[in-house]
């Protein structure tokens, strides 16, 4: 369960003054749904995801995460989470099996356990063949696996993704938005943001329209069609954006 | 802080690291290669350097023919080159190393006159054609043969041929005939030209001992009586086992803390700017493990690395060095204790250079960066390093608490073997060395809770617009970093200002150059800078009017204090003791006995109103911002302290700066400040106008006064219950004031409720 309440960061920019990377937004995620946050590059999903990871802090406004505040209680919220972005790479000098069991063991798992559930997780990610293999070896492919992985081995009930797509071919991304579906029917709380249409329709149950720093639009995919009565996602996307920036030059 | 998680980040750290080829190079296979290929090269260019003969120039040593020969062959006598170890040093022992060249004769008749053969050789040095050149003046033989008759018997003054100074004046007075000189001309500017010199002196002077002998043959004396004793030398450190310990005891702590910072570096810039620059920080940071443990976790790996690098250096150094040290003979091994004190000093050291190294190597953005920082912090560590070097630095308390020479000198003592004088002084240097680094380790901590260190992106450099920024986008007080630059360049404006100005001699100079400073360097730096880069002067220099009942209460702390911050000048003074030279200056300045207020003004007023303007209104106010209220006024009272002249003021200064901070900001308004500062200076003057008429004489007849103080050599001093009542005294007057509410800054105000939250969480 995600909560998010007038969430506001800014930040100090030497050419654009104070630069207001989120403007107080407010949404909402229950367990069981893909929550899409749909933005263009620069809309403020980033800094949001970073600030549910704890990774940030806020300047204003608060969000929890299963209860827990992500100011207050950093570490009880990051237990709760799997948070996986194009900026959370892979270790170059560490096998697959040592990366993942790494992360495994820094949520405080117990190794047996651990153990069980990794040969799983490796067999269902098909991860087999690149057990030994070290992260500079790795494909891009073979990479964002591992980072999935890592992800999701302590079994969150949380799951955040951000632009975890991006760079990736056809087959592995399908594959990964396979896997997002999978957790989703296992009951997670997903939060998933990206910037491609197409993901957004396939994949979010409900969808939030993020542009500098606003929810422009929120709603399941029929409700947004229905309330801008455009059937398009891509013009509807399109038609939000410049309405906001004509209002807001 | 979670121990698992720790262990777990280090064990990672370390399997990271081993796994990295450069490290691995840099740590185990450089120092084995190192010190053999040094050694080899070293045996290489020494059999060259050995070889090299210097070219001498000759002139006039034409009618020496009476004397034993100096000459012979075109060359000096073979018998002038002794085969003593010092004239092996000066390589004066064989005769190929002086390759001697003589000048043309000089005309004879009217020219002699006109040329000047000493000059030309001068001349001929100064041009590099020779190394060196000995000349003997045209009546060296006949001065000479003077000289030697006048000593003959009748005329016998047998001391002083002996004790003849060449370079000193015979009295004329005795009718000795002054003692002939030649000259060796040589450069100092030049290394080949020196190496020369002492090969030719060496070589004359053996002819001089030669001359010598026939004088004392002719008389009938035997040649022993120009050596009437002999000295002979015993050295202790060769039965204790030391010998050699003086060099090894300079060489070995500063190669040790040169490679435990070199072994910190690399693998610091690894694993914070690497993994930056890899993308896995992030990964790590949204994992449950908390910054601190991360920081520690990657200490420790750093740490351990330091260490490796510096044992694997120092052991392949003193294999290498054994092997070398076996030729020679005067030069033995350093004792095997030494290895147990340099393992004892590493690990301090190693944790005090891999915290600072990981506080900076955080900071950076990229490896790239990272490297950039090597230069400052070796330029910051290496003077600490060196320091101890200096002749005449020795362990002593005050040393003992500089940060590193502390380490340096205990180290260099044990080494000596003086661990049973000097082990006291271990106790203020590891507190100060533990003190650093908890001080580097919290930095390194804040680095990591930084995100604007964590996710800073490059920004291009663009004066202007960064100019308009700090121009258009003021806040009502300044910004940490402006007071930050307001303080370094009080500094800086204070530094130039010294070197140009000489001390002033007598008070008009004084005043003059104090008011200056007051009003040029502090005051006037502050004021633009508010004006310039803050909305509101009022808010920034916290003129507003403060509550009544501080005025009295600042007024009582700053009479109560003064006996306990006398005493600790005192001590300070007995720690480092001011140079002669300085406390000469120091007393030369109040010479010209002013009037009282004169001095008042000078000293107290003046300086009560620019300091505090500076340092408590614009430096506190910015620092304001850090959102920790102690942080603000330690770093304002730290420049403040700074921004004295010698170090003993600095020391007392800083903490008078840490009182005036705390009561400012409590009462949020300067004037308080400005009262207590006034105060205090003018009790400071009082008491030393004082202090020079405190007699036992005046103590016999004012009993009451005996109480409350005791003449001491430099005037008086506070007896310790004053001391003692003073310090509860003016802790118990703080205490109120830190309980009078005070206006936060918005960032202190976000602290404490965010450590409101956290408390109510747990």
């Amino acid at each position: 369960m995600i909560r998010v309440h007038g969430l506001t960061k800014h930040y100090a920019d030497l050419k654009r003054g104070k630069l207001v990377a989120l403007d107080g937004i407010d949404f909402c995620a229950g367990p069981g749904q893909v929550y899409g946050l749909l933005g263009p590059n620069g809309a403020g999903k980033t800094t949001a995801l970073r600030i549910l990871s704890t990774v940030l802090e806020p300047t204003a406004g608060s969000a929890t995460i299963n209860g827990y505040d992500v100011l207050t209680q950093s570490s009880r919220v990051r237990h709760e989470i799997g948070f996986m972005s194009a900026n959370t790479a892979v270790y170059d000098r560490m096998t697959a099996w040592e990366m993942v069991e790494y992360f495994g063991l820094l949520h405080g798992m117990p190794r047996d356990s651990l153990h069980d559930r990794m040969e799983r997780l490796f067999e269902r990610l098909k991860m087999n063949d690149i057990r030994d293999v070290l992260g500079a070896k790795m494909s891009t492919g073979m990479k964002q696996k591992v980072s999935v992985a890592r992800t999701i081995v302590h079994d969150p009930p949380v799951l955040i993704f951000d632009e975890a797509t991006v760079g990736l071919d056809v087959l592995v991304a399908r594959a990964l938005l396979n896997t997002v579906a999978e957790l989703r029917d296992h009951g997670k709380c997903i939060l998933f943001s990206t910037h491609i249409m197409r993901e957004a329709e396939k994949l979010c149950d409900r969808i939030a329209v993020l542009h500098r720093g606003h929810i422009l639009a929120e709603g399941t995919l029929e409700e947004l069609r229905d309330q801008h009565h455009e059937r398009d996602l891509e013009e509807l996307f399109f038609q939000l954006i410049s309405r906001h920036d004509e209002a807001h030059p | 802080m979670n121990w698992t998680n720790v262990r777990l980040i280090l064990s990672r750290e370390i399997r990271d690291q081993l796994r990295d080829r450069r490290t691995l190079f840099m740590i185990f296979v450089l120092p084995i290669l190192l010190y053999p290929l040094l050694g080899m090269s070293f045996f290489q260019v020494a059999q060259f350097t050995e070889e090299k003969p210097s070219s001498v120039l000759v002139v006039g040593a034409r009618d020496l023919a009476h004397l034993p020969p100096l000459v012979e062959n075109r060359q000096f006598a073979a018998r002038l080159f002794n085969h003593s170890d010092q004239a092996r040093r000066d390589g004066a022992d064989r005769v190929g190393l002086l390759e001697v060249h003589f000048a043309r004769d000089e005309p004879e008749g009217p020219d002699r006159k006109r040329s000047n053969p000493r000059a030309e050789a001068a001349g001929a040095i100064q041009a590099g054609q020779y190394d060196a050149a000995v000349y003997f003046p045209p009546d060296f033989a006949d001065r000479l043969e003077a000289f030697r008759e006048a000593l003959r018997p009748g005329t016998h003054r047998p001391e002083e041929p002996e004790e003849t100074d060449p370079t000193a004046e015979t009295p004329a007075a005795q009718g000795t005939p002054s003692v002939p000189r030649p000259e060796i001309i040589y450069s100092t500017a030049n290394e080949k030209s020196q190496i020369a010199f002492a090969r030719l002196f060496s070589v004359l002077e053996r002819w001089r001992q030669e001359i010598v002998q026939e004088e004392l043959a002719k008389v009938g004396l035997p040649t022993s009586a120009t050596r009437p004793f002999d000295v002979r030398s015993a050295d202790v450190a060769e039965e204790t086992g030391l010998r050699g310990a003086a060099v090894w005891s300079k060489v070995l702590p500063i190669l040790l803390l040169v490679w435990a910072l070199t072994g910190a570096f690399y693998p610091a810039i690894d694993l914070c700017a690497g993994e930056k620059e890899r993308g896995t920080l992030e990964t790590l940071l949204s994992s449950p493990a908390e910054r601190s443990e991360i920081v520690l976790g990657k200490l420790v790996t750093i740490m351990l690395f330091s260490m490796a690098t510096a044992v694997l250096n120092l052991v392949s150094m003193g294999v290498t060095g054994w092997l070398i040290l076996a030729q020679l003979p005067q030069f033995g091994p350093p004792s095997p204790t030494a290895a147990v004190w340099l393992s004892i000093a590493l690990v301090p050291v190693s944790a005090l250079f891999s915290a600072l190294c990981l506080a900076l190597a955080a900071f950076a953005r990229s490896t790239k960066e990272g490297q950039y920082y090597l230069m400052p912090l070796l330029l910051v560590t290496m003077p600490l390093v060196i320091l101890p070097m200096a002749p005449g630095v020795e362990l002593n308390l005050g040393n003992s608490l500089i940060p590193v020479t502390g380490v340096v000198l205990l180290l260099r003592s044990m080494l000596e073997g003086n661990f049973w004088l000097d082990w006291p002084f271990a106790l203020p240097v590891a507190a100060v060395t533990l003190a650093c680094c908890l001080l580097s380790i919290r930095w390194a901590v804040e680095q990591f809770n930084s995100e604007s260190v964590l996710f800073r992106e490059g920004e291009r450099l663009d004066v202007g617009l960064w100019l308009r920024h700090l121009l258009q986008d003021r806040r009502p007080t300044p910004t940490v970093a402006g007071a930050a630059s307001c303080g370094v360049l009080i500094l800086l404006l204070r530094f130039f200002l010294s070197l140009s100005v000489s001390m002033p001699d007598g008070f008009r100079g004084l005043a003059v150059l104090a008011i200056v400073t007051q009003l040029a360097v502090i005051l006037a730096p502050a004021l633009v800078m508010t004006v310039m880069l803050t909305t509101s002067a009022g808010q920034t220099l916290l003129l507003r009017r403060p509550a009544w009942a501080t005025l009295p209460a600042v007024a009582a702390l700053a009479v109560v204090l003064h006996p306990s911050v006398d005493a600790l000048r005192a001590a300070v003074l007995q720690l480092y003791p001011v140079s002669e030279q300085t406390a000469k200056a120091l007393e030369g300045m109040f010479r010209g006995a002013p009037a009282f207020w004169q001095l008042v003004l000078v000293v107290a007023v003046v300086p009560a109103i620019c300091e505090e303007i500076a340092f408590r209104g614009f430096i506190l106010s910015g620092f304001r911002h850090l959102g920790h209220k102690y942080r603000a006024i330690f770093y304002s009272a730290l420049f403040f302290g700074l921004s004295h002249v010698i170090l003993q003021q600095q020391i007392v200064a800083c903490l008078v700066g840490v009182v005036i901070g705390l009561v400012v900001v409590q009462t949020g308004s300067i004037w308080p400040g400005v009262l207590f500062h006034l105060i205090h200076n003018t009790l400071g003057l009082l008491v030393a106008q004082v202090s020079g008429k405190v007699t036992p004489q005046l103590l016999d007849r004012w009993p009451a006064l005996a109480w409350l103080v005791s003449p001491s050599d430099d005037g008086m001093l506070f007896r310790w219950p004053v001391v003692v009542a003073s310090g509860l005294a003016a802790c118990a007057l703080l205490a109120w004031f830190q309980r009078l509410p005070y206006s936060k800054s918005s960032e202190e105000e976000r602290h404490e409720a965010l450590l409101r939250a956290s408390e109510t969480d747990d």
